[in-house]
């Protein structure tokens, strides 16, 4: 078995994993119950491709990309903050939203898939890190990732940083664990809300254009395929600390990789291996929660 | 007086997300070069006011109606059961394999047999996202979500190799023996699916509105460490709602089988599934009974007139999907407040317990 090449698919999978984590961390500290991320990512990847195709410019596309998606946080935010309305409908709308409205899209393109291969070189976007990359064994697993990939890492220390050491982590931290005394205070909680939310739909953006644009310049119906539900698995095992909830994350994309590569050594029954990382995820959600419940004396059954 | 205000609103508010959204749509056919008015008419002509499209419409609304009960039903006491595509898909695929496995069995034997295998199915499915929220308070919206993936996952396996039918040119089982297949009512589309679903459904509207158990069930909806500290057993009421959300997907997924699919195939349940289009119809219905028949029926009309505007204009299906998401997005707002001086401002209070709801969802 090749643990080089497990390792690698292994860091390339968290990092959309791990991208959605980090955004959907600060809905879920300000009480907002955000399913949407598997939506907001899907738009992501489509926008960024299609303005890729469109515009024959990397950058272009990408920032078009996050910009649609970011529309798409702001019609949640609208209409879950300022509407009052049920956060998990919602969601369940963005989600479908964004499933249809690029099915339906594809569509009208009249193709299966958009490709964007002739403008983006998928080869060209890896970056191999100077020094790191001749060491043996770690080199090969850490270098040679595209960039989107690199800043994912790097992001669970800057989302650490925003979470616990700024004026905003704290105030977004307030507004999920006591709305009305953040009010009291004087802390505009729609804002904080606003901005939390956004946060959430600017990182799927990107978590999208790694999945999509960076790895395989290729966008195809449905290619999230419950990416975006893994990180909510994994923000709810890591109770939205940054820290840990990405610690899952990359669990998670352990699974997925173990499935790929299992999938290539075992025969006829490969398929069943597709069903490991769902399967983890249930297990390793049950035992969190039994952890997490066992030493609670409370009376009673509370809802969540 | 104050019920007839409140169900005016509840009319408005069902109807005004649907103009709207049937409004967007229109923007977006225009956009693509389609007219609107047109397509629109094509669609409900065909399928309402027509009267072998009407029953077409009936008939591809009963999986609806179960699956839309489904999901009221968990709505009902504050859970989402987002399992209920995979329950369904589950109980089809099984209650196809009794449908081929078995032959020249009486018909009516057969159709029982192959509907309580789906019900059982949908019920073991539902089983364990359910003991796991029970006991082990697991969020259950994360747990069937991700077991709907692995069972199409498990699904899509079993159809490629082992229940493959090689004779045939797609991925496909066999189809079912004719002695499964649902008895057509008079040469129509519509066969003896549509009225079993409405006896279910008339089932489920008296447990649910006379029985101890309906009353229970909103009790824990309404506010479980209340229903807990009267003496309600919350856990045993968690389990009873999810066996009977799968049982009713399970019958769903088993009788379009019988009555309209008769064989498993990669996309069964269409695009978006079936268990989703419920999700539409509950939150359309409002939670009542008649909206849900009512909503069952729009639905399919939409659905069926999907297929009749991809045969007859440019305007291709997958619009509808466009516009059910749509829907689905404006209803999750009253757009009509329930201060409205229009119909009178009864409603104040069912605000406030509707906020508190929505903070216990979170926490």
């Amino acid at each position: 078995m090749n643990f080089e090449r497990i390792f690698y698919i292994m860091l390339s999978n968290s990092a959309p994993i791990i991208l959605c984590v980090l955004g959907g961390n600060y809905a879920h500290k300000a009480n907002v119950l955000n399913i949407s991320l598997e939506g907001m990512m899907l738009v992501g990847a489509f926008a960024s491709v299609f303005f890729v195709s469109v515009t024959e410019s990397l950058l272009v596309g990408a920032l078009v990309g996050i910009i649609i998606t970011l529309v798409f946080g702001l019609i949640f935010a609208f209409m879950c903050v300022t509407q009052k309305g049920n956060p998990i409908i919602i969601g369940l709308a963005i989600n479908l939203l964004a499933f249809s409205i690029t099915a339906f899209l594809l569509k009208v393109l009249n193709t299966a898939n958009l490709n964007v291969n002739n403008i983006v070189d998928v080869a060209g976007l890896k970056i191999n890190i100077p020094l790191i990359k001749d060491i043996p064994f770690i080199g090969q697993i850490v270098s040679g990732h595209p960039l989107v990939t690199y800043i994912s890492f790097i992001g669970i220390f800057i989302m650490w940083v925003i979470m616990y050491k700024t004026k905003f982590g704290i105030y977004v931290r307030v507004v999920g664990e006591n709305e009305d005394a953040a009010y009291s205070v004087g802390i505009n909680v729609n804002k904080i809300k606003y901005i939390a939310i956004l946060i959430g739909a600017f990182c799927s953006a990107l978590a999208g254009i790694n999945l999509a644009l960076e790895k395989m310049a290729l966008f195809t119906n449905g290619m999230t395929a419950g990416i975006g539900f893994i990180a909510l698995a994994a923000i709810f095992c890591g109770r939205g600390r940054p820290g840990l909830s990405s610690l899952y994350a990359i669990l998670f994309g352990l699974a997925q990789s173990l499935s790929v590569n299992l999938n290539i050594s075992a025969g006829p029954v490969s398929g069943l291996f597709k069903t490991l990382p769902y399967f983890v995820i249930v297990i390793i959600l049950s035992v969190a929660s039994i952890i997490q419940n066992k030493n609670n004396r409370m009376r009673g059954f509370k809802n969540e | 007086m104050k019920k007839g205000k409140m169900f005016l609103l509840d009319i408005f508010n069902s109807l005004l997300p649907v103009l709207s959204a049937f409004g967007i749509g229109a923007i977006i056919i225009i956009l693509i070069g389609g007219n609107p008015l047109t397509t629109y008419s094509i669609m409900f002509s065909k399928t309402l006011f027509n009267w072998n499209g009407f029953l077409k419409t009936l008939h591809f609304a009963s999986p609806l109606i179960l699956t839309g009960l489904a999901i009221a039903i968990t709505f009902k006491a504050n859970i989402f059961n987002m399992g209920v595509e995979g329950q369904l898909l589950v109980g089809g695929f099984f209650a196809c394999v009794v449908g081929f496995y078995f032959e020249g069995l009486n018909p009516v034997v057969h159709v029982i047999l192959g509907l309580l295998t789906g019900i059982t199915c949908g019920m073991v499915f539902a089983f364990i996202p359910a003991i796991l929220k029970a006991y082990f308070k697991v969020n259950e919206i994360v747990v069937t979500l991700m077991l709907n993936y692995a069972v199409i996952e498990i699904l899509r396996i079993l159809t490629q190799t082992i229940y493959r039918d090689p004779t045939s040119g797609y991925v496909s089982t066999p189809a079912v023996a004719s002695s499964a297949m649902f008895y057509r009512i008079g040469g129509t589309r519509l066969t003896l699916f549509f009225p079993l679903t409405i006896i279910v459904f008339v089932i489920m509207y008296i447990i649910f509105k006379k029985s101890r158990l309906g009353y229970e069930v909103t009790a824990v909806g309404k506010n479980p460490e209340f229903a807990e500290a009267s003496g309600m057993n919350i856990k045993r009421k968690i389990i009873y709602i999810m066996l009977i959300s799968g049982a009713l997907s399970g019958l769903a997924g088993a009788g379009y089988m019988f009555s309209e699919k008769f064989k498993y195939t990669l996309d069964f349940s269409g695009n978006p599934g079936l268990g989703w289009d419920g999700m539409l119809i509950a939150l359309l219905g409002r939670h009542s009974p008649i909206g849900i028949i009512i909503a069952a029926i729009f639905y399919s009309a939409l659905k069926t007139g999907g297929d009749i505007i991809n045969i007859f204009t440019n305007v291709p299906k997958e619009s509808v999907g466009v516009i059910q998401g749509l829907i689905i997005l404006f209803i999750s707002i009253r757009f009509i407040n329930q201060n409205t001086k229009l119909f009178g401002n009864t409603m104040a209070r069912f605000s406030t317990t509707k906020k508190k709801k929505n903070e216990e969802v979170q926490k």
